[in-house]
């Protein structure tokens, strides 16, 4: 019994040791939001991929969905990659509608409408943003031979994430919000013998962050 | 005589083993090959009333484009797009006009063919492909421009146009350089399916052939 709760001990250690910490803000502007939540409309997730210099990455759109899902089970979220795959060509980069008007002029498309009445899509969210890595320092040495291996030596890095999650009605084809998150953290990476990584889960807090506000709205339950 | 046994055995493993590593140290020295592989989907789209023959010349299908190394650091690329332009050509075509049919040989005066109104032949004019390793920037890239000839069964020219498409992954953790040109490259083939359904009867002389055919122009546009 006394050798489980040192184990447990040591395994709270472990975990909190290889965590750094991560400091979030989240930004929210909403009208319109629905009361009663969206009952048996679905909502789609789908990342913005226009920037040049990044793409919004797709795991960080299916996090935000599987965020909302898991904490409200009454809410449907049509995956990114099944939403545009059942639309094409109306979402890729080069066609995705910019604006909430543009709905207007996608849903003349006669096809493209008999699909969106199908989905029951009532809420469109797109996200905007990317994780970057910066201010990488330090350097680890590792080494291998007949009598075993090893590192030795000291890396850090930093992680900054910034999305900005626009809510667009897709009945009244208006934008009904905006949340903006950002976060950062700094990961850090000794090594004596055996690399030991202590790692910010930066990404995963944007996420969870603009996953808790996206169900503030969407939800009836929070 | 087992000494004998095992000394052979051992000495042929060595010499297995020499070859493996020479083996090895060739296959490293070669391009790298990507093969073009992904899944297109069939466009949301009214179909034209049209029977379009197509003819996939032997540039076409077996497209593939090769940078040799500028230095010895960098490896060479070979990216096949071959199979996967057929394959997304076939998909998207058979989506936009009601009828498609392969034609038996090259539109020509002295051809025999299938009775189609028009044969769309495409070519792939020019690839060109970027890596974070060229461009300190974190995506993978890849630009491609065809060439397109609307012509008669006979091979007389209704339209000639040219037309681009693009298409960019972010890097991401654990995804090869491989991984991340072919699905750039997927990305870039999705990107020309979409511009090709969006642009096809905005070409002015195809415009042209539609009036003539008695078919309103803009029927697949947004």
């Amino acid at each position: 019994m006394k050798c489980i709760s040192l184990r447990t001990a040591l395994l709270c250690a472990s975990v909190t040791l290889t965590s750094a910490c991560v400091t979030s803000t989240v930004d929210e502007m909403v009208f319109n939001e629905p009361l009663e939540g969206i009952g048996d409309s679905s909502v789609v997730i789908l990342g913005r991929r226009h920037a040049s210099d990044y793409d919004t990455e797709p795991d960080f759109i299916r996090c935000v969905g599987k965020h909302i899902a898991s904490r409200d089970k009454t809410i449907t979220v049509i995956g990114e990659l099944e939403f545009i795959n059942e639309l094409y060509p109306w979402f890729e980069p080069r066609t995705a509608p910019l604006r909430p008007t543009d709905i207007g002029r996608l849903l003349q498309q006669k096809p493209v409408a008999e699909k969106m009445l199908a989905l029951k899509t009532e809420y469109m969210i797109w996200i905007d943003g990317s994780t970057i890595r910066s201010d990488s320092a330090g350097s680890m040495t590792c080494a291998i031979g007949p009598g075993g291996g090893g590192c030795f030596g000291f890396g850090t890095w930093s992680d900054d994430s910034n999305y900005e999650a626009t809510i667009w009605d897709f009945t009244d084809r208006a934008e009904v919000g905006r949340v903006n998150t950002s976060a950062t953290g700094q990961s850090y990476m000794p090594a004596v013998v055996i690399p030991i990584p202590i790692i910010a889960p930066v990404q995963g807090t944007a996420c969870d962050g603009i996953g808790d506000q996206l169900l503030e709205f969407l939800s009836s339950e929070y | 005589m087992l000494l004998s046994t095992t000394s052979a055995s051992s000495c042929h493993s060595i010499r297995l083993l020499a070859v493996l590593s020479l083996l090895g140290m060739v296959v490293g020295c070669g391009p790298t090959r990507v093969v073009v592989d992904g899944n297109f989907p069939p466009p949301l789209i009214e179909p034209l009333p049209l029977t379009m023959g197509l003819w996939f010349d032997e540039d076409f299908s077996t497209h593939e484009f090769f940078d040799q190394s500028k230095s010895k650091s960098e490896s060479s690329w070979v990216v096949q797009t071959g199979t996967a332009q057929v394959e997304m050509w076939d998909t998207l075509l058979a989506g936009i006009f009601e009828n498609v049919t392969h034609m038996k040989g090259e539109p020509g005066p002295k051809q025999m063919n299938q009775i189609v109104d028009g044969v769309l032949i495409p070519h792939v004019e020019e690839l060109q492909y970027a890596i974070p390793a060229h461009t300190n920037v974190k995506v993978y890239e890849i630009w491609m421009r065809y060439r397109f000839k609307l012509v008669t069964t006979g091979g007389e020219t209704i339209a000639e146009w040219t037309m681009s498409s693009y298409g960019k992954t972010p890097t991401a953790f654990l995804q090869s350089d491989k991984e991340a040109v072919n699905l750039a490259a997927v990305m870039a083939l999705r990107d020309a399916g979409a511009n090709f359904a969006t642009s096809f009867t905005k070409v002015p002389a195809v415009q042209e052939w539609l009036q003539q055919r008695g078919l309103a122009s803009g029927e697949v546009t947004p």
